[in-house]
């Protein structure tokens, strides 16, 4: 997916419900409360942290061409998708990114793989001594234990691995796109993969969709590892799953939760604001289906919220208030983020 | 064979040394401090690596450039020293912890000015045995220095905190007044001075004087696309090595663009490609070419007048390692000069700044970092006038230079004795290609382009991958 699409398609499913610049901290991963919570609200999962470097003059700017494009509108603060945006909207195709897992940490089985092809290369050509691409400690004695751990001396690692590459990136979700830019971002013996301008000069793409694609790539391929199929590649994607998709913040909270503690108690032990533990327990709730919310909103409320919401087409938390005084903002976020677990 | 010429054959893989090289080692083995100046290219690393093979003890090298620094480490694990390590604000905190908990492991350390002020690494550092400390770029501690680092002058404390130590200091590039702030900071003791000829014979330099912008695109333009390269153009603006980029692409030259902004990645890339031929051309700011390994560039072309000669010295001495002829080319106006004092002084502390700086809720105000820095050095040493009397005094300095660099190539004298003079070192021999002062023919240095067109062949993943990994 372009990023112009990308855009569109976050903005599809907040439309009239947040503002212009929700998708940007969603892109950006940003940790807040309402960001993590929204992810969940609105199904966003795939887009979270995707582009940790995007800067807001980029981002800006898409908006502003969506906008003059009439793809999208501002109305008093909030984002609207309009027709012709729908219309423009990618046509059944398959959301490939998975963020919300990956975390960015693609990154690292990209330096892993991109620093053994390029080992590999150069011994295949006997020129032992040359310059890693990837300069970061941690990736280059991975790497070498790696190496060493698979008899890299053996003919055999560099043929399994191409071949377990070609079978990753044959994978029918891919297109040619994405395995290209895979390969030629790689290096090896006297061949310097191509930076990003000049694979976005190639195919005619911002930047941004290029890099979308890269990502796409990557997080179809650590989908699809598997010590059946991937024995080589798989210890190359080791750590890279996020098993609790947890901020460490809330990762503290929710173990104080563990050992029984209640909401003020763990503020309290903390020394943090109840609006803070208040969003951790949103994140909490949004990745893990079993944690139960009984002693913060009774079964009866949480089905009136969702009613209600159902009703209005709102997620917008001030509507929803002003008509069930009696709960909290932060019952009816509860109430919500609970709300898209069933529905999923 | 003695010992020296063995692990030079044996360790670095060299036939022979080069002028001065085993002078100075030997000085160095006696534990004499050596002062030594010589053009880059000229092998200077070896001069701090290879006494470290006979010396007990761990080598210290303070290095002010952090982009250098990854690439003297790599150069090192080339030849097959694993002990190596750089101890720098890259390093994430807990490999750096780790290191510092067993720096005798490492024979050789490089680290930067700024950590040296880090408590934890510098107890350490007293009880670790130490075979020499080299300040490598050591121009830098000098503020009449192009490159002037405040936090450099700290060095000079530190050394008198270690226990008699002895100092390499190196240098491509230094005045005598550069020489004598050297030896001062360090605390030297009659060194041992070492200097090279800065004289590049086998790079002939031609001055152009032009109307405008304009003319230099075309001269570029026509220079590029009839002519070999390798080369690089230097240029004092980002956009501009896009705009200049994209100009000669289109002619079908092969050519990227590098300067800071980009990715860090992006930027290995670029210079690996042009480093294996997949380049013929660089279009950068002056952030390109350090650490950078390629012997046959034959063309480098300024189109402005460099801030400092120091500056120029260093960008064109990148040409010609490999002995043959290349040229310097450099594009001008007559309006340069203002241009090139701007830019310079884009970062440069005003009176109003370095008031602001000596006022107590200083910590407040936001300034750009590195006149954060070489305040905050001044302010524990000078009161706010004496301050402002030093930077006026340097900002002059700078305009002096800019102004006499502007003469140099003005005037009717030779060039390239002119560089040397600001060196304070005369030419001995003046090579056949000189300069366009000493009418050079142009058309005798350059060699013609052969017209292969650089068109891109398509993309092909499979193939790709087959080239990387060969079955």
């Amino acid at each position: 997916m372009r990023f112009h699409q990308t855009l569109l398609f976050i903005i599809h499913k907040i439309s009239g419900q947040r503002s212009e610049n929700a998708p940007y901290y969603l892109l950006k991963g940003k940790k807040s409360g309402q960001t993590i919570q929204d992810v969940t609200y609105f199904q966003l999962h795939a887009f979270f942290s995707i582009l940790p470097q995007l800067s807001k003059e980029d981002y800006d700017a898409a908006i502003a061409e969506l906008i003059n494009g009439n793809f999208i509108q501002l109305k008093e603060s909030l984002v609207h998708i309009t027709e012709k945006g729908i219309e423009a909207l990618p046509q059944d195709k398959k959301v490939l990114l998975n963020g919300w897992q990956y975390r960015g940490k693609e990154q690292i089985f990209w330096k892993r793989i991109d620093l053994v092809v390029q080992t590999l290369s150069q011994f295949r050509a006997n020129e032992k001594k040359f310059v890693p691409n990837q300069k970061d400690l941690a990736t280059q004695h991975f790497v070498k234990d790696y190496l060493i751990q698979h008899n890299y001396r053996e003919f055999n690692l560099s043929t399994d691995i191409k071949r377990e590459i070609v079978h990753l990136l044959e994978n029918p979700l891919l297109d040619d796109l994405h395995r290209t830019l895979f390969i030629y971002r790689l290096s090896g013996y006297k061949k310097a993969g191509l930076t990003w301008e000049q694979l976005t000069r190639y195919y005619q793409m911002t930047d941004l969709s290029i890099k979308i694609s890269f990502l796409e790539c990557l997080h179809i391929m650590l989908d699809n590892i598997s010590v059946e199929t991937n024995p080589r590649l798989v210890d190359l994607a080791k750590d890279i799953h996020i098993d609790t998709p947890l901020t460490d913040s809330a990762f503290k909270t929710n173990s104080l939760f563990e050992k029984g503690y209640t909401m003020d108690e763990i503020a309290k032990i903390r020394k943090l604001k109840i609006n803070t533990i208040e969003d951790h327990v949103i994140e909490i709730v949004s990745t893990n289906k079993n944690f139960s919310i009984s002693t913060f909103i009774s079964k009866e409320q949480v089905e009136r919220v969702l009613h209600l919401s159902n009703e209005l087409h709102t997620k917008k938390l001030t509507i929803i208030k002003d008509r069930i005084p009696e709960v909290s903002f932060f019952q009816v976020r509860l109430a919500l983020t609970k709300g898209e677990q069933i529905h999923e | 064979m003695n010992k020296l010429n063995e692990i030079l054959q044996k360790k670095f893989g060299h036939a022979s040394f080069r002028d001065g090289q085993q002078e100075i080692i030997e000085q160095m083995i006696d534990g004499k401090d050596v002062i030594a100046i010589l053009p880059t290219g000229m092998g200077k690393s070896l001069l701090y690596q290879l006494p470290a093979y006979l010396m007990e003890g761990t080598v210290i090298i303070v290095s002010p450039l952090l982009s250098l620094m990854q690439d003297q480490v790599e150069q090192l694990k080339i030849i097959g020293e694993k002990r190596v390590i750089a101890i720098n604000s890259f390093l994430p905190f807990q490999e750096r912890e780790l290191a510092i908990r067993h720096l005798a492991d490492f024979k050789f350390i490089f680290t930067s000015p700024e950590m040296l002020q880090n408590e934890q690494f510098n107890r350490a550092l007293k009880n670790l045995s130490i075979a020499y400390v080299v300040a490598d770029e050591a121009h830098c501690i000098s503020q009449w220095g192009f490159d002037f680092r405040p936090d450099y002058l700290r060095i000079s404390n530190w050394l008198h905190s270690l226990n008699d130590v002895n100092v390499l200091a190196l240098t491509a590039t230094a005045t005598k007044d550069v020489v004598e702030d050297i030896k001062n900071t360090l605390r030297m003791n009659n060194p041992f001075e070492y200097i090279h000829s800065l004289d590049r014979a086998a790079i002939a330099y031609e001055m152009v004087e032009v109307e405008n912008q304009q003319e230099k695109m075309n001269w570029i333009l026509g220079r590029v696309t009839s002519t070999e390269g390798p080369g690089i153009i230097y240029t004092q603006s980002r956009k501009k090595t896009e705009v200049y980029a994209a100009m000669l692409r289109e002619q079908g030259i092969s050519i990227a663009y590098y300067h800071a902004k980009m990715e860090q990645s992006d930027r290995i890339l670029i210079q690996q490609q042009f480093q294996q031929g997949q380049l013929d051309w660089i279009c950068a700011t002056n952030a390109f070419g350090m650490g950078i390994h390629k012997d046959n560039i034959g063309q480098i072309i300024h189109d402005h007048i460099p801030s400092s000669v120091a500056g120029y010295m260093q960008e064109v001495g990148r040409a010609a390692r490999d002995g043959k002829q290349a040229i310097a080319s450099l594009l001008y106006t007559s309006t340069d000069v203002e241009h090139t004092f701007y830019v310079a002084m884009q970062d440069f502390p005003e009176e109003q700044d370095i008031h602001i700086a000596y006022q107590p809720e200083y910590a407040e105000v936001e300034q750009a970092e590195t006149t954060t820095r070489i305040l905050a050095y001044w302010k524990e040493r000078l009161n706010e006038q004496e301050t402002i009397q030093l930077f006026k005094q340097i900002k002059q300095k700078k305009w002096q230079d800019i102004q006499s660099f502007y003469s140099m190539i003005q005037n009717d004298t030779c060039i390239r004795r002119q560089l040397l003079h600001y060196f304070d070192q005369t030419l001995l021999e003046k090579p056949a290609h000189c300069c366009s002062k000493c009418r050079l023919d142009v058309t005798s240095v350059l060699r013609k382009r052969k017209d292969e067109k650089n068109n891109q062949d398509r993309l092909n993943w499979k193939n790709r991958l087959n080239i990387l990994l060969p079955s």
